[in-house]
């Protein structure tokens, strides 16, 4: 009888549990307290971040395919959430004592395996489309001391300069370097993020090296997103 | 023991493997005793709580060639102020600095007594926590003559000291334990430091984590637990042996785990342990080399 004293314990132990997480189709939830701990992490770094941001992102594993028609929804026994993802698959994650208390979860609808999730941190777009060239470098070295931080452990490399995002299919953003007719960089097809398998997005790199400290960059069209380029 | 630990601490991988590695790095449980979680920021009073059960095989104390099915519970608890309980092992995390993991530990040595590790079927004769933690033996695999008989019945301990994990890359992190205290004298000491590899980005719902390492131990320790005493060696019919210390045993290890819901998760785990120096050349050892498996479910509440 003594053997079985477990089992009975832990099935006392699940009648008294209460309800778990909200019914969440099979392969299409990823555990809210999992993410939250790893996007918590940019709101207790104590360091210089008034350049940077941090969003949640989704991409799928498949380089043929965007983020385009992914939904994301925060899903708990008292909470419903939708989560809106921009055109490179991010969203502003919300920090919520009560979901991470009721293990709350969130769900695509998608199957998970398929896709990435991940933290992106990015570089603050500014209205006026104004870059000061030092200040982009700035931005650069926060999001590379983020990293490292993060990380743990030294990271190589150093800031080279930024990348500007754009919509796939644009024929040209309207990045200048400097303003009124001053030369326009060169637009590429790449990923939104490293590490992302999609690179169809339209990007364009501005490096330090190809600039001085007092210049600008000019911006039309606002970018979808702006990252540190790290070499 | 040590595998009645693994088991327990078993749930800590269980991390969001489709995430960026770099930022969520659980760890895995290879070290004999020091089960400790990352430094997971959670909301100020909030906690992570698996309960569960599981089943371990393995060999009836280390050494010895009797194997043993047992039932185990699954306790991992963690709380935003740093505090964790892992199986029989507790302790705090003091560090603020990501990529580094310290503070002070303790952990609970079963009692290893004539009929192996822990407490059988019955046994009534201590009310340790840990025999308490500790199931009945389901069923017995082997008959090979016990080498523990007429030896001293080595008590429960609780066993203090450190851990200090550093993170070497986002997926490979050093691990280190200290704790004192084990034997029946109490002044066993054992380090056990290993490197623990995550895959990363298995898949969203999956984690596996290998793992190597090497267990040190005192004079005391190794006499504790490999050694023959005079008295014991007229009991047992083994020649008196008084091992040094050294290294004790170096260690292969590997977890699986698989979160089937925002709820459960099905936790496994193999490990391959190998007696070295002197505690290999012990009278009382019959395989130098154990081989353990473990497999459990748990609730996260």
């Amino acid at each position: 009888m003594r053997s079985l004293a477990p089992f009975s314990a832990f099935i006392a132990l699940l009648l008294t549990a209460g309800p778990g997480t909200a019914q969440v189709s099979e392969g299409q939830w990823v555990s809210y307290r999992d993410a939250y701990r790893m996007m918590v992490a940019f709101e207790k770094y104590g360091k210089g971040k008034h350049f940077i941001q941090n969003h949640f992102q989704v991409m799928p594993k498949d380089k043929n395919l965007a983020p385009d028609g992914l939904q994301l929804s925060l899903q708990g026994n008292n909470i419903s959430l939708n989560l809106p993802l921009d055109a490179t698959g991010r969203t502003v994650f919300p920090l919520l004592k009560s979901a991470y208390d009721e293990n709350a979860a969130l769900v695509l609808n998608r199957k998970v395996d398929q896709h990435v999730f991940r933290s992106r941190i990015s570089i603050v777009v500014r209205p006026d489309g104004v870059y000061e060239a030092h200040d982009l470098r700035t931005a650069c070295e926060q999001a590379l001391a983020y990293q490292r931080s993060v990380e743990g452990s030294p990271r190589g490399g150093r800031c080279a300069g930024v990348r500007f995002v754009f919509a796939r299919g644009t024929q040209d953003p309207g990045v200048r370097l400097r303003k009124g007719e001053g030369d326009a960089l060169t637009t590429v097809d790449g990923p939104a993020f490293p590490g992302d398998a999609y690179q169809l997005y339209r990007v364009v790199n501005f490096r330090f090296a190809a600039a001085s400290d007092n210049s600008h960059v000019v911006t039309q069209n606002a970018p979808l997103a702006i990252n540190p380029i790290v070499e | 023991m040590k595998n009645l630990l693994s088991l327990a601490c078993a749930l800590f991988p269980a991390r969001f493997s489709a995430l960026v590695p770099a930022l969520l790095f659980g760890g895995a449980c290879t070290g004999a005793h020091a089960q400790t979680p990352a430094n997971n920021p959670m909301p100020d009073g909030s906690r992570d709580l698996y309960l569960g059960l599981g089943l371990v095989s393995q060999n009836a104390y280390q050494g010895g060639a009797e194997r043993r099915l047992r039932a185990l519970p699954l306790v991992q608890l963690e709380w935003s102020n740093g505090v964790f309980i892992a199986g029989m092992s507790a302790g705090m995390h003091l560090s603020q600095r990501p990529g580094l993991e310290y503070g002070p530990l303790l952990a609970l040595q079963v009692k290893r007594s004539g009929d192996g590790n822990g407490a059988s079927l019955g046994d009534v004769s201590s009310a340790s926590a840990s025999e308490q933690a500790l199931p009945g033996v389901l069923r017995r695999q082997g008959s090979g003559a016990n080498a523990l008989l007429g030896m001293d019945k080595i008590k429960a301990r609780v066993q203090a000291g450190v851990f200090a994990n550093y993170y070497l890359t986002p997926t490979l992190r050093l691990t280190n334990n200290v704790l004192y205290g084990a034997g029946n004298q109490r002044d066993g000491l054992l380090w056990n430091v290993a490197l623990q590899h995550t895959a990363p980005d298995l898949t969203a719902h999956h984690r596996i984590t290998y793992s190597a390492g090497v267990t040190l131990v005192n004079r005391r320790h190794n006499a504790s637990f490999f050694g023959v005493t005079d008295s014991e060696a007229l009991a047992s019919g083994h020649g008196a042996y008084a091992p040094r210390g050294g290294v004790q045993d170096v260690n292969l290890g590997a977890r699986w785990n698989w979160a089937i819901s925002p709820d459960w998760i099905v936790t496994s785990g193999a490990r391959v342990t190998r007696l070295q120096g002197d505690a290999r050349h012990s009278p009382l050892v019959q395989r130098p080399t154990s081989f353990s498996m473990s497999s459990g479910l748990a609730y996260r509440f």
